[in-house]
């Protein structure tokens, strides 16, 4: 129930606050007046810091969940640390990625000379979302993963301490959940890709 | 503030990509949320299960499977979206194609937030229900696949949008 009002909220804000810009006869050129004046290198480096930030939040979020279970039921059943360590490492992975896309974003980002009103050009504003956009999907998808890698690891090594058997299943469970970080930086790339402040247009 | 001047080069439509890609994000994002959901509940309940009866274990791998999909939905609006943004000088990216792309990634990654959730929940009590019950995996089954339909829901309306973009009328 509460979700359902958090989703509804967060997909009406906007509309309602057109609405309410409308109502209130606020000239919208001052709107395009601050996307004009918002430079592309913004947007470009909170893509950036995004993508290494929420990722590596997820990765210290699935490690200590993980984490705490494994040293928990280790207590009694020491055998279990070694290898469910690999549960840590995979929560890890998800870190790595955010920072081999955050490396991958920052050599795209190139000084280009703006127009003579401060706006930029074609190229270098669609690079700037471009790269808003890549870092904020992986980052994000990354924070879901590293999320889930933690939960599924933390149930790992409570069974794995009941029943020895289990790990290896519980294992193919856990590989499922770090497909998801591996989706983000595929969509990553493919729009890191799109991103170059300097093409011809 | 002074007013627009007649030699601005700036004309709007650069914004627009800014809403194309945050509709790519917001499909990939939201699906794999609700991907993430799945299986960690799912996981959650099939490791507990599996303390007691082992040999059900990668039958009730089934609720994973299902939730993995959401994400490969996500990934595929989101391939579909960002490769289709170019904005170049002789193919513009109009505001239009914009708001298309971004209710195409809203729609598909919403639904797969939401089918996330349900396969999770449903996943987790339905995987402990089985090992007590074994009459219950077609059961579970089939509640596992109406809770998929709507991430496929989703998605359907998401390519939909998506091929709408494109086809605006300049002025």
């Amino acid at each position: 129930m509460k979700a359902l009002m958090l989703g509804t909220a967060a997909l009406l804000w906007l509309p309602s606050f057109l609405l309410l810009l409308y109502l209130l006869q606020v000239d919208l050129n001052y709107l395009f007046f601050l996307f004009k004046n918002i430079s592309p290198y913004f947007w470009s480096a909170l893509g950036i810091s995004l993508c290494v930030g929420l990722s590596v939040v997820g990765a210290a979020w699935g490690i200590f969940i993980t984490g705490s279970s494994l040293v928990g039921a280790a207590i009694r059943e020491p055998r279990i640390t070694s290898k469910n360590l690999i549960s840590i490492i995979f929560c890890e992975a998800v870190a790595i990625y955010g920072v081999i896309v955050a490396i991958i974003l920052q050599t795209k980002v190139e000084a280009v000379k703006p127009n003579e009103d401060g706006s930029f050009g074609l190229a270098a504003a669609n690079a700037g979302y471009a790269i808003l956009g890549a870092g904020s999907v992986t980052g994000w998808a990354n924070l879901a993963c590293g999320l889930s890698v933690g939960i599924v690891g933390s149930s790992a090594a409570l069974s794995d301490a009941a029943n020895s058997t289990l790990f290896v299943k519980i294992l193919v469970v856990e590989i499922f959940a770090s497909a998801l970080g591996l989706f983000g930086v595929i969509i990553g790339i493919i729009m890191a890709g799109n991103a170059s402040f300097t093409a011809q247009s | 503030m002074s007013t627009v001047s007649a030699t601005v080069v700036w004309n709007g439509d650069q914004v627009a990509p800014l809403f194309g890609y945050l509709g790519a994000a917001s499909a990939l994002v939201f699906s794999c949320f609700g991907a993430a959901y799945g299986t960690a509940k799912s996981g959650v309940g099939i490791a507990s299960m599996g303390v007691m009866r082992p040999e059900l274990v990668m039958k009730s791998i089934v609720p994973v499977v299902m939730a993995g999909v959401l994400g490969i939905y996500g990934l595929i609006i989101a391939v579909i979206i960002s490769t289709n943004i170019n904005q170049t000088a002789d193919k513009a990216y109009y505001f239009f194609d914009g708001y298309a792309h971004f209710a195409a990634g809203l729609a598909c990654g919403l639904a797969g937030l939401g089918a996330g959730m349900a396969i999770g929940i449903v996943g987790d009590a339905g995987v402990r229900a089985n090992a007590q019950q074994p009459k219950l995996f077609v059961g579970m089954i089939l509640i596992l696949i109406f809770a998929e339909a709507l991430a496929l829901y989703g998605l359907i309306v998401g390519i939909i949008l998506a091929s709408k973009a494109g086809t605006a009328a300049p002025m």
